[in-house]
């Protein structure tokens, strides 16, 4: 296989956004016929990879050959024409329009004066259906669809490209497990045929299981390349998360877990369910520990823990805080029960970016601040200094707006803005998601001082490394269930992995 | 697709108003009232089919009825101070209605603008260029002269069709509007154009997923330009209807359409969550406001109570379409977790 000329090749990529490097001096090639695993942690730098390679990013600096050619930068068109291919995590179809014309999606056949070949159309359609004994209704609107069925729409949209390369960003993601067989038998089929493909999973069972050659992605860059054949799962777990927490996490010396905190019940959930989200889920949540809720994409943790807040209702099951039923309608008598909330989305749910420091602290204390029908700026700006001050928020400028900080001074003074209200539980949805290494810690250092202080405080994250890192407890949701919670200290990341992924192996 | 207000259902809801307002209406069931609607709503009908593109792509064009005055004005100078011949000004006016749209679209594709914003904007600047290239403000006298270009006033020329075919010996036949077939010819081009061509596709790509359009290699700017040049020559071909009617042209014309070109393209389906429509919706939308307000004014309804329920009309349609799409959203989200398990 060797011999073959690379069909996609990139080298010496790099993107960094502002001063965060999301990928730096990436070398990467595919060969016809291979199927090349690409893997690592949220944050690792995989989709931005795959971004560049499909031009949907322009890359800092590097470039990208097909067929040993050099290829257009950042041009979406131009890497289709070429023949590269990208089977997107989320979908990216258009929901009202027909199958037939999502397939064809910006390159239906045409006649003169731009009118499209309808007829033409069908028929290679219909040729491919028949080729890759797929079946599926092409005048439906695509939005009707089950999810299986659109993963197969796209997956004939890479088709009828005749692409030499196709992308596939984590492509099991919401698929059941029979749906998943079915998926790995299209791989094998498209790799005899001589197509390259780069297959992006969190689930090590399906690299072993249809991959030839694996990169592992950390922090930005490519840390190993090797056949698969030639290494096994352990190793693969060590360089996905790196030497020392690896080695933190086999040796028992990892800080000190509390399960079950302080015994003490803060949240009890009962049989929690929304129609056609989230079901059955129970769990309790005690003081003084953190509970950490993992998963995929799509398992609705956000769901779940958006609905505990109150900025959604459930439809069944009971909701207890200290002991008493409570009945949570809205985000505000989800404060008046002292539950803080920091959403996944910094920006567009959780901060002021053009106000200040000090002004983004006191939004959710504003009532502390009031001397009659005024706020007091002084007390404010008190208030803002001693938190900036607990939270080392750099620079320690309260004036400062908050668009002007880096990702992870802008997520501390978003947790700070809940503690200053001493919630008595905290839930935080993927707090560390575009931070650097060194606020991570600092952020895991605030949320272990909170829970010191008695808090109960759920962290929803599907960053492994940060759930082995913070958890005291960690519940394992899949498509809409918790399937299990373990005591931290007694599970392995292994394990979580296969929960996740919903697979028994 | 299914999953809209099907066109058969629109004209159903048509019959049953034209049904309506006959028995309750007087004088409503008579050639003359038809006439009207085909005379008075053939360009309301060209509007909200130029509008139904700029909401295809999940846009609005509010700048519309003030193109209609500019193109108006341009038309009445190029006649009656230059003494330009009618079949040189309808092709400028055309391109003049079309670089009007265009610019909506290259403010909102290169300067990122809001559509509200953007041809909210345009509408006033559009509007306020109107007035100050008026010819009736500029040359004196010409207040009262009318526009006798017979390529432009040829344009209100109405065919007794039914003498013709000798049908009016049986019924009262209306005569039928120049206008009204300009519409259809509108329609039959638009509908094909949306319907059966790369570009419509593209279109209806853009505003359904545009970042999917993106990277199906689409180019989304260039299709969102294109759509609000449709608009601004669907607003071109109205303002000529408008002038040749009038034989002249305000300061005012068309002010205030741009409410109803919208009211009737979201009556006929286009759907403001962009990427669904057709054609055929907004030119029933049109005519059956237009039988709504002539049966209401029939029945002896005031004017203002009349534009109460333009806007009741336009808040039930909007509602409407709001319905569809949550509940297109839910059966997606119920299709997700029920295929995870």
């Amino acid at each position: 296989m060797n011999a073959d000329a690379p069909v996609l090749r990139g080298v010496g990529l790099g993107k960094t956004y502002g001063n965060l490097a999301a990928l730096a001096d990436a070398d990467f090639t595919v060969r016809p016929g291979e199927v090349r695993a690409l893997i690592g942690s949220n944050g690792a730098g995989k989709s931005t990879l795959i971004k560049i390679l499909t031009g949907a990013v322009l890359p800092t600096r590097g470039t990208v050959e097909i067929e040993g050619q050099a290829a257009p930068l950042g041009d979406p068109l131009g890497m289709i024409r070429r023949g590269v291919a990208c089977i997107y995590q989320h979908s990216n179809l258009a929901p009202a329009m027909s199958v037939l014309d999502n397939i064809y999606l910006g390159r239906q056949p045409t006649r003169a004066l731009g009118i499209v070949d309808t007829g033409r159309q069908r028929r290679e359609a219909l040729d491919l259906l028949a080729r890759h004994d797929i079946d599926i209704d092409l005048d439906r609107p695509v939005g009707s669809l089950p999810t299986v069925k659109q993963k197969e729409v796209e997956i004939l949209k890479a088709l009828a490209l005749d692409a030499r390369v196709i992308l596939m960003d984590e492509p099991t993601g919401w698929l059941a497990a029979a749906d998943v067989a079915r998926l790995h038998a299209t791989v094998r089929a498209l790799k005899a045929r001589g197509v390259g493909i780069v297959y992006i999973s969190h689930v090590l069972d399906e690299i072993f299981a249809v991959c030839d050659t694996v990169t592992i992605m950390r922090d930005g860059r490519i840390v190993a390349e090797s056949d698969v054949a030639a290494i096994d799962r352990p190793t693969v777990v060590r360089l996905m998360v790196g030497d020392k927490l690896a080695g933190e996490a086999s040796g028992a010396a990892l800080q000190q877990r509390h399960p079950r905190g302080t015994g003490v019940v803060r949240m009890s959930a009962r049989d929690l369910g929304k129609r056609g989200v989230f079901g059955g889920v129970s769990f309790d949540l005690h003081a003084g520990e953190i509970f950490c809720l993992t998963g995929l994409i799509g398992s609705k943790r956000t769901e779940l823990v958006r609905t505990l807040f109150g900025s959604d209702r459930f439809d069944t099951g009971t909701l207890e805080i200290d002991g008493r039923p409570a009945d949570i309608r809205s985000p505000q008598s989800g404060m008046a029960h002292g539950i803080g909330f920091v959403p996944e989305d910094r920006h567009r749910e959780g901060l002021m970016l053009d106000m200040n420091v000090t002004e983004n602290l006191a939004m959710a204390t504003l009532d502390r601040h009031r001397r009659g029908p005024l706020l007091s700026r002084g007390s404010m700006a008190r208030a803002g200094r001693q938190a900036i001050d607990e939270l080392s928020v750099r620079p320690p400028d309260g004036g400062k707006l908050v668009r002007l900080l880096s990702g992870g001074n802008q997520q501390k003074v978003l947790v700070g803005k809940w503690l200053g209200r001493n919630p008595r539980i905290l839930i935080l949805d993927e707090p560390t998601v575009g931070v650097d290494v060194g606020a991570k810690a600092e952020i895991y250092a605030i949320l272990r001082r909170a829970r010191g202080e008695g808090a109960a405080i759920l962290v929803v994250s599907s960053d492994l490394e940060e759930v082995m890192t913070v958890a005291d407890r960690i519940g394992v949701m899949v498509s809409g269930r918790l399937v299990a919670t373990h005591d931290a200290g007694a599970v392995t990341q292994e394990q979580i992995v296969r929960e996740i992924g919903g697979g028994t192996a | 697709m299914k999953i809209r207000f099907s066109s058969a259902a629109l004209l159903l809801f048509f019959a049953v108003t034209l049904a309506f307002f006959s028995v309750s209406a007087p004088r409503f069931a008579t050639a003359s009232t038809v006439e009207n609607l085909m005379s008075g709503y053939a360009f309301v009908a060209i509007l909200a089919m130029g509008q139904a593109w700029p909401i295809l792509v999940r846009g609005i064009d509010l700048s519309i009825g003030a193109i209609v005055g500019l193109v108006g004005m341009i038309v009445f100078d190029l006649s009656l101070i230059f003494s330009v011949p009618g079949y040189v000004i309808l092709p400028l006016a055309l391109l003049a209605g079309a670089l009007a749209g265009a610019l909506n679209g290259v403010l909102i594709v290169y300067l990122h603008l809001q559509p509200f914003i953007a041809t909210l904007a345009t509408l006033a600047a559009y509007r306020g260029l109107t007035y100050s290239i008026s010819g009736r403000q500029l040359v004196p006298g010409l207040t009262t002269t009318p526009i006798r270009d017979p390529w432009i006033t040829g344009i209100e020329t109405y065919f007794d069709l039914g003498g013709s075919i000798g049908l009016s010996r049986l019924i009262n036949m209306p005569w039928f509007p120049l206008s009204f077939f300009i519409m259809l010819a509108v329609f039959a081009l638009l509908q094909v154009l949306l319907l059966a061509t790369r570009f419509g596709r593209d279109t209806c790509a853009t505003g359904g997923n545009a970042e999917a359009a993106r990277l199906a290699g689409i180019r989304v700017g260039a299709v969102t330009i294109a759509a609000y040049a449709i608009s601004g020559i669907c607003a071109a071909i109205a303002a000529l209807i408008m002038v040749a009617r009038f034989t002249t042209a305000t300061e005012a014309l068309g002010s205030g359409a741009e409410l109803t070109a919208i009211a009737a393209a979201v009556i006929g389906g286009v759907s403001l969550a962009g990427g669904v429509g057709s054609m055929f919706g907004p030119a029933i939308g049109a005519f059956l406001l237009g039988a709504i307000l002539i049966g209401l004014t029939l029945q002896g309804v005031p004017q203002f109570v009349q534009q109460i329920i333009t806007g009741v009309i336009l808040l039930a349609a909007v509602g409407y379409d709001r319905l569809l799409v949550l509940r297109r959203q839910r059966k997606l989200e119920t299709a997700a977790t029920g295929a995870g398990r």
